[in-house]
This record gives structure tokens, C-alpha cells and sequence, in this order.
């Protein structure tokens, strides 16, 4: 079987998903269906890059010089495939958690299938043309399920988030463009694979450099909410429906962060050199501001989005710090974080559900009334504390190790964000989960996970955290020789 | 004898002919006169489609010329006269007024008209042509004479648009004195090299003001908003989208390539002509925020169109040449079927103000869906065609150095979703009114809608049909759809 094929197939499942609930098929049904068939081209390109290190799929670049040269060219090597597991796996989980009954249900789950298409997109895409778009595709959907479907000030947190992000993906483009002109014209393309050899040899000007990477770190770090552009994200997660923040801010929010491992880090590294103070300062802002912010929150949905969005900052700790060790312990961080996220608001929107709110002085005694969702809760809380044997440890411990010899002082403040993270996550499981039963837990008629069923996605999420914390070579060994040829001059 | 079966011909006859039969029928015949109409545009369509590339009659030869440019563009007037007459005949089967054929016969006039300046090589031609069409929209714009907002449009375009007749015959007049003459080649050939003396650069000045009335460029926008409300909405999807095109055509052919496509005028006009893009595009969309009304919010949402294109002609580069045309058409894509649909949409409920879209995408998710892909495609959200020529744009003013033109041009691209998200929150997030008219959309309508609304889609997912129009367009020589000449 040609394993090219499978590529687009990982696009065209949730497509055909979308046009077969808008057509009239069972909406849940079909979206999940969608979303587990997806799985088995995942499991076969899986195999062939195990195996051969790349898979493309499309038109190689044409040599003549033409005025718009994009090209459909879909690629998977070491680094994107667990991005793409990441995607598969969180877009299933939203999916097994969205409520069925759901006002305008078909709009629901068509909205959802869209997210993960666009992030499937952007991380599969090769052509810069398309991995920019892709992206956007999950813009107005974002827009749509935060406000119809969300709660609180859904619909100025959907205006917020969506005009926030469409201005970091102007400037990303602007950036883009820039990177892509200043290329001589003869070698000129939207291949980020000829880019990076093109810029290899011969590297453009420091000062060009240096230009370019702070379009693109304001750019990407919009998206990423690096503080001060974060402003969108605690809010915006804390309004989505579960399953749209589960998707946001588990996948959709690593496209910021690959594409600064794949475009920023080996085709301008001076310039990612030259401004990495100022990402210093901002992550160190990430860390130490949005951990004290989140320390005072007191809706368990706003923790989640604040600590959220402060772990970032440990991931571009790993970026700037410039070594193979690093940045794959930005990777599985990545991945660990998203997959902790997408449990965490899950958790979150199953308690706010079954309780009637996601308050913490108004939850209490959770521990014994529902045991399966505490289970859940402590996963998701201790992996994103940063406990040994969950996925988030494997990675901040590689990120520490590999940043430390050329940036100490941030490695000390990223282990007090451990700590701040500690406190904030440990306070909020002393509120919610122990205690005397408080009114809402007591009043809730089922106020447990029942069945298989509903604890699927739980366990499928917390699963993955398990296996990565303890085999974190499940995603190293793959992007290790991928990594070394971004990291290396 | 062939030559002379150009389109140009043809529009004036049928319109002519539309008259006639209006006149000469029954009022039972008069019924048909609306299915006549659209199809006679349709054929017309298919008729300039194969025609415009080949030459013109040789006695028009002086005046008029048959390239890239004029080939490709006469099939997109005749796209919107089928469009327009499609809209008209909707209009008066539901419209209390006598059905009166003039609405459907009188579209046609310009539409020569128009023809004629996409092949204008004379500044004369350009005169007479241009004339022809805003003599046909003044009245076309005042046609409700029961409606008060209706003659006012017609009043307000017929002062503007005599304003800015008066600048451009000013400006011919200043050129043919300054240069003695009027014909863009021999300009080009004359002036080259020389220093430029400071009456051509008044009527350089003097024209360019007389088109920035045209394409509604600020400061010369004021009249658009008004008589684009007032106006019936088959006369303002002519305005909105034929006649800023035909504005375009005529600044690439006078200031791209053309008469005044000279050094020394460049330099000059450079500046001007990027500021007043700076201003077009800063002015409509900020303008546009908080507009209530959809043919008030597509006005001056073609206002910033016009602003992004005069930011593109102005850097004088053959990429920006190219991204304006490629613009016009993308801008065509997704404005027309959304006056489509706007004009269906005040047949229903008597205007089209916002609110009549609160909760459509439950009631008629077709048309929801087609208009949402057309507003975002305006708003140049990829994957849509609005993103590509958006892109070309930016990728434009980089190379050219333009950062202040530039750090505009993608800060009023954020801002602009402000605007167009309204509608599209509108029809998916708000409540449903109480009462739903009981009239539907008509299913062939819902299809033209969404049927666009998805080529906005095909067309940013694969862009490459675009730039190759856009190369045509540029080309010296006629290669285009036209049938090989023998």
C-alpha cells in the first residue's frame, strides 16, 4: 500500500466527517467515528516514519519561477508525528467528551472537527502557504464555539481571542513574508524543507535576522500567549465549551511553538540568538507573573487557562536554549502539556457539569462523592505540577538540563514557576477535592463518571501521560535525529 | 464586416431592443421581459468571453486598442450585467411599482460603455465612454422615483459624478495643452526621458482626482455610502463592483503602463497615489465598524477594497499591476453574490438592515453558509481567495520598502473582522426573531450563493487560475479565452 495516500486521508476523514453530519448522519456519532478511523492512517505513517524518517505526500517543488508558487505538499517526519498523535488522540478525547445533547448539536461537532483539521493541517503541511491557512481554518470555528456554545462573557471572550489571534497570525505573515523575500529570487519558495537547506549555506544578513525574528516571535508567541500577549487565553479557555478548549489550548496552541522549532530555531538562528534576552524576559514573565495570577484564581476554569498559558514559558525556556537536550525536552512538553490541558479541562468541564460550577469555595468533598473523576483531577493536577513518571516531568527535566549551561538564572525562575504551579494546583485539589461535601457536590444527582462509556477519554488522556512520563523515547527517539539537524550550525 | 459583431455592439443593440419590446408588448409580454434580459446578458457574456480578444473595427482604431487588459476584462462588466439583471428582474416581480423595463434595458448602456474603456487608448475615448456609463447610472440610481433615499442617491451621483467629470475634462484639457495630445502612447513616447513640466503634473493630478471619484478612494468617498443605500440594489452591485473596476482598469492603463507610466511622473505620483491608499483603507474600515446597514457596510467595505488595490498600484511595480487585477477579481467573487443575496434579502423584509440575519443559519443554512465564505473571504481569512490577493498585497508593499503603507494594510485587516464578523454572529449566534417572514430564499439563488461561496474557497485553495488571469491581463497581446484569430 502506498503510504502516501495516507496523508491527505488523515485531512479527508474529519472532511468527509463534517459533510456527512451536514448532511443529516448522527452528529456525535459521526464525529467520533471520524475521529477513531483517523487513527489508522496514524498508526500506518507511524510505522513508515519509524521506519524511513519521512513520509511526503504532493507535487515536488516546481524549478520554474513562478508568481505564486504554492504547492500542496503534505510531510510527516520525527518531529511532527507526535504533534499529529497529539492532535488524533485529543480530538477523539473532545470528542468522547462533548455532551451529546447539545443545543444545535450539528453545528457542534462540525465547529470541533474543523479545530482538529486545521491543527492536522498545520502541522502536516510543508508548504508555508499552507501551514499559515490551515491554521486560520480553526480561527472562525474557535469563534463560533465560544460564542454560541460557551459560558460567562462568551461573547467578549470570542471577539478577544479571535481579534488577538488574527493580528499575532498578521504579524507571523508579515514575518513570513519577510523570511521568504529575503531570499535571493532564484531560490525563492514556499518549502520550508529548501528553505531551511537554502539558508543553511548561505545564512542571511544578522540584521535581516534579527528583524525577522521579532515579527515572528511576536507573531508566534501571540499565538503561544507569551506574556505580555496572553492577555486572550486564560479568558478564552475559561468561556470555551470543554471540548473547544480541550482542542484550543491541548493542540491548537503547539502550532505557535512548531513552527518556531521548525522555521525560527534553523533558518535564522542569529537572529533567534540576538533577541533571546527578550524572550528571556517574556517567559520569565510567563512564568512568575501568570503563576502568581494564577495562584488568585478562584474559578477552577480560569486556573486551568492561567496555568495553562504560563507553561509556556517553560517550553520556549527549552527553545532558546539551544541544545538537542532542550529543545526535545520542549517537545515532549509539548505533548505532555497538551495532553495534561485537554484532561484538566475536561475534568473541569465534567465537574462544572455535574455540579452546576467550576467555583472552588463552592465545590468541596469531591474525593468521595466521585472517586473516578478525582482519579482524573489528581492526574491531570500532578502532571502539570510536574510530577516524576507523568509526561510534563520528563520534559521540564530535559528542558532544565539543556538550558542550563547557557541560561542558569531563567532555569532558577522556571523552578519557582514549578513551585507557584505547585501551590496554585495543590491549593485548588485541597479546595475542590477534600473537605466536608459542599452543597453543589452533595445536591448533584450523578455526581461520577458511570461506565466506560463516559471514562474513556479520561482514561485514553491520562493513558498517554502515563506512558510518556515513563517512556518519554516514545516521542525522543523518533525526533531525535530530526532535532539534531535543527539544533546543529 | 466580422469586426464589427464586437460585444460592445451587441450590449447597445440588446438594450435597445429591451426598450423596444418593453414599448411594443402586452403587459402579459412585458412579464417576460425579465427572463429576456438575463438571458441576453448570459449570452452576451459567452459572446465577450470568446470575442474580447480579438481587434476592433479599424476606423475605432485611433481611439481604441484590444490587449491583455481589454480582453479580460470586458467578460468581468458582462459578469456583472448578468448579475445585475439577474438581481433587476427579481426586483420588480416583488416591487409594488409598474414593472418598467428601463431597469432591466438601461444596464446594458454602460456595460458598453464600460467595455469601451477597458479598451480606451485615448483620453478622449476614455471621456466619451466614461460618459456614457454615468449618464446610464444617474438614472438607474434615481429609478425608485416613490423613494425619497432613492432620488437622493441620484442626486448625490449626479453632482459627484459631474464634479468629477469636471476634473477629468480639466485634466485633458491641461494634458492636450501641455503635450499636445491625448493619446496614451504617443505620450509615452514623447515624454520619455524628459523632465516632466508642471502642467503635466497638474493634469496628471487632475485626472487621477477625477478616478478617485470613481473607485470612491478617500477623500473622494463621501458620495459611495449614500448612494449605495439609496440605490436600487441591482445598480448598486453595478456600482459597487463594475464601476470601481472600471476605475482600476483605467488607473492601471493611464498610471501603470500606460500614458503617464513615466519616470518622472512615477515619482511624483507615487507618493500620492500610496497615501491615498494609507487613507482609503485607514478611513473604510474604520468607517465601517459600526454599520447597521449591509449595503452601507459593503460600501464602505469596498471603500478599504479600493484602498488595499490603490496600495498595490501604487508601488508602479508589474507585481502590484498584477494584484490589482488579481484583486478586482477576487473582490468580484465575494461581493457580487452577497448583493445577491442582499437583494433577496430586502425583497423579503423591505431592507437589509442586520438584524434581518439574526438566527439564519438555523432557518437557511444554504445562503448562511454561502454568504459567511463570501464575507470571510472579503475579510482575507485563509484558505479564500480574499487571503491570497491580501497576501499578494503585503508580499507587494515588503518588496517595494513601503513599512508605514504595509504596518496599515495589516492592523485595518484585523480591524476589518470587526465588521465582518457582525453579520456572520449575527446569523449563527443570534436569537431568531419571533415572527419569520413566511417568504423563503429561492432554491436557485440559495445555489448561486453557495455555489460562489465555495469557489472562494477552490480559488484560495489553488490560486494558480488567478495569477494566470492576472499574467494574461498584463500581457501586450490578447491570449485569453478568445477563440485562435485567423
Amino acid at each position: 500500500m502506498n503510504h502516501n495516500i495516507l496523508l491527505p486521508a488523515l485531512l479527508l476523514i474529519p472532511l468527509i466527517g463534517v459533510v456527512l453530519i451536514a448532511l443529516g448522519a448522527p452528529a456525535k456519532k459521526t464525529a467520533t467515528l471520524a475521529s477513531l478511523l483517523n487513527l489508522i492512517p496514524g498508526f500506518l505513517l507511524s510505522g513508515t516514519v519509524l521506519r524511513s524518517g519521512e513520509v511526503l505526500f504532493g507535487p515536488e517543488a516546481t524549478p520554474v519561477r513562478e508568481v505564486f508558487p504554492v504547492n500542496f505538499l503534505l510531510g510527516i517526519d520525527g518531529l511532527s508525528l507526535p504533534l499529529v498523535w497529539l492532535t488524533l488522540i485529543v480530538t477523539l478525547a473532545a470528542m468522547g467528551v462533548a455532551p451529546k445533547g447539545i443545543k444545535r448539536e450539528k453545528e457542534f461537532f462540525i465547529c470541533l472537527l474543523m479545530v482538529g483539521l486545521g491543527a492536522l493541517g498545520a502541522f502536516l503541511s510543508i508548504d508555508l502557504f499552507y501551514f499559515f491557512s490551515f491554521h486560520e481554518v480553526a480561527l472562525i470555528p474557535t469563534f463560533l464555539l465560544i460564542g454560541i456554545w460557551g459560558h460567562g462573557d462568551r461573547s467578549g471572550a470570542a471577539w478577544r481571542m479571535t481579534l488577538y489571534l488574527m493580528l499575532g497570525s498578521l504579524v507571523l505573515l508579515v514575518g513570513l513574508i519577510g523570511l521568504v523575500m529575503s531570499v535571493p529570487e532564484v531560490a525563492r519558495t514556499l518549502d520550508w524543507r529548501v528553505l531551511t537547506e537554502t539558508l543553511k549555506t548561505n545564512p542571511l544578513a544578522p540584521g535581516t535576522q534579527g528583524t525577522l525574528a521579532v515579527l515572528l516571535l511576536i507573531g508566534f508567541g501571540t499565538l503561544v500567549s507569551l506574556v505580555p500577549l496572553h492577555s486572550w487565553a486564560p479568558g478564552g479557555y475559561a468561556s470555551a465549551p470543554t471540548p473547544a478548549a480541550m482542542l484550543h489550548a491541548g493542540v491548537l496552541k503547539k502550532f505557535g511553538l512548531y513552527g518556531l522549532l521548525r522555521l525560527a530555531l534553523p533558518l535564522i538562528p542569529m537572529g533567534w540568538k540576538e533577541i533571546s534576552w527578550l524572550i528571556g524576559v517574556m517567559l520569565a514573565g510567563n512564568i512568575l507573573y501568570l503563576g502568581l495570577a494564577s495562584l488568585q484564581q478562584r474559578d477552577f476554569r480560569w486556573l486551568l487557562g492561567f496555568s495553562s498559558a504560563m507553561h509556556m514559558g517553560t517550553v520556549f525556556l527549552g527553545l532558546i536554549g539551544g541544545t538537542v537536550l532542550g529543545v526535545g525536552g520542549a517537545l515532549v512538553l509539548m505533548v505532555g502539556h497538551g495532553f495534561s490541558a485537554a484532561l484538566g479541562f475536561a475534568v473541569a468541564g465534567e465537574v462544572g457539569q455535574r455540579t452546576g460550577t467550576t467555583w472552588m469555595q463552592d465545590l468541596g468533598g469531591l474525593a468521595k462523592r466521585a472517586p473516578k473523576l478525582w482519579f482524573y483531577l489528581m492526574v491531570a493536577t500532578m502532571a502539570s505540577i510536574g510530577l516524576p513518571g507523568l509526561a510534563n516531568f520528563a520534559g521540564e527535566i530535559l528542558i532544565f538540563f539543556g538550558a542550563w549551561s547557557s541560561h542558569p538564572i531563567l532555569v532558577v525562575v522556571a523552578a519557582w514557576g514549578v513551585v507557584l504551579s505547585a501551590v496554585a494546583m495543590l491549593r485548588a485539589i485541597r479546595v475542590i477535592a477534600y473537605g466536608p461535601p459542599s452543597k453543589a457536590v452533595e445536591n448533584a444527582e450523578t455526581p461520577d463518571l458511570i461506565g466506560w462509556p463516559q471514562i474513556w477519554p479520561f482514561a485514553l488522556l491520562a493513558a498517554l501521560l502515563f506512558l510518556i512520563g515513563l517512556v518519554p523515547a516514545v516521542i525522543l527517539g523518533p525526533a531525535r535525529p530530526v532535532l539534531e539537524r535543527l539544533v546543529s550550525p | 464586416m466580422s469586426l464589427w459583431l464586437c460585444p460592445e455592439v451587441f450590449f447597445v443593440l440588446a438594450g435597445v431592443g429591451l426598450i423596444l419590446t418593453d414599448c411594443l408588448s402586452s403587459s402579459g409580454g412585458r412579464r417576460a421581459l425579465g427572463p429576456l434580459a438575463v438571458g441576453l446578458a448570459l449570452a452576451l457574456f459567452f459572446w465577450t468571453a470568446f470575442t474580447s480578444g480579438r481587434p476592433l473595427p479599424a476606423s475605432w482604431g485611433n481611439l481604441l486598442v484590444t490587449d491583455g487588459l481589454s480582453a479580460m476584462f470586458k467578460p468581468f462588466f458582462a459578469i456583472c450585467l448578468v448579475a445585475v439583471t439577474l438581481m433587476s428582474a427579481r426586483y420588480q416581480l416583488g416591487s409594488d411599482e409598474a414593472v418598467r423595463g428601463e431597469l432591466l434595458a438601461l444596464p446594458f448602456f454602460p456595460t458598453a460603455g464600460l467595455c469601451l474603456l477597458a479598451s480606451a487608448r485615448d483620453f478622449l475615448a476614455v471621456f466619451v465612454a466614461l460618459e456614457l456609463v454615468s449618464i446610464s447610472l444617474y438614472l438607474l440610481t434615481a429609478f425608485h422615483r416613490a423613494k425619497p433615499a432613492s432620488l437622493e442617491a441620484g442626486i448625490k451621483l449626479l453632482v459627484m459624478g459631474g464634479l468629477s467629470t469636471g476634473f477629468l475634462i480639466m485634466g485633458i484639457a491641461w494634458l492636450y495643452a501641455a503635450a499636445g495630445t491625448t493619446e496614451f502612447s504617443r505620450l509615452l513616447l514623447e515624454q520619455a526621458g524628459k523632465p516632466a513640466s508642471p502642467a503635466l503634473l497638474a493634469a496628471a493630478g487632475l485626472i487621477l482626482t477625477g478616478l478617485a471619484f470613481k473607485v470612491a478612494a478617500v477623500p473622494f468617498h463621501a458620495w459611495a455610502p449614500d448612494v449605495y443605500e439609496g440605490a436600487p440594489t441591482p445598480i448598486t452591485a453595478f456600482l459597487a463592483v463594475a464601476s470601481k473596476a472600471a476605475g482600476f482598469v483605467l488607473l492601471l492603463r493611464i498610471f501603470g503602463f500606460g500614458a503617464f507610466a513615466l519616470e518622472s511622473i512615477g515619482q511624483v505620483f507615487r507618493p500620492v497615489i500610496l497615501t491615498l491608499g494609507i487613507a482609503t483603507v485607514t478611513l473604510g474600515t474604520l468607517a465601517a465598524l459600526p454599520q447597521r446597514d449591509l449595503k452601507r457596510l459593503l460600501a464602505y467595505s469596498g471603500i478599504a477594497h479600493a484602498g488595499y488595490m490603490l496600495l498595490a498600484l501604487g508601488t508602479l511595480g508589474e507585481a502590484g499591476l498584477a494584484t490589482v487585477v488579481a484583486y478586482l477579481w477576487a473582490y468580484l467573487l465575494a461581493t457580487l453574490p452577497t448583493l445577491i443575496f442582499l437583494n433577496e434579502l430586502e425583497r423579503i423584509h423591505g431592507s437589509t438592515d442586520m438584524r434581518h440575519l439574526d438566527g439564519l443559519a438555523r432557518r437557511d443554512p444554504g445562503p448562511a453558509l454561502g454568504l459567511t465564505l463570501c464575507l470571510l473571504s472579503m475579510a482575507g481569512l485563509p484558505p479564500l481567495v480574499g487571503f491570497s490577493v491580501k497576501l499578494a498585497v503585503i508580499t507587494t508593499l515588503w518588496n517595494a520598502g513601503e513599512t508605514p503603507a504595509l504596518v496599515i494594510a495589516v492592523v485595518m485587516a484585523v480591524a476589518a473582522l470587526g465588521f465582518y464578523l457582525s453579520p456572520i454572529k449575527a446569523m449563527y449566534w443570534e436569537r431568531e426573531p419571533d415572527s419569520i417572514p413566511a417568504k423563503r430564499f429561492p432554491i436557485f439563488l440559495v445555489w448561486i450563493v453557495l455555489l460562489a461561496g465555495l469557489a472562494n474557497l477552490f480559488l484560495g485553495l489553488y490560486p494558480r487560475p488567478l495569477v494566470r488571469l492576472a499574467e494574461r491581463s498584463l500581457a501586450p497581446h490578447p491570449a485569453s479565452f478568445s477563440i485562435p484569430q485567423k
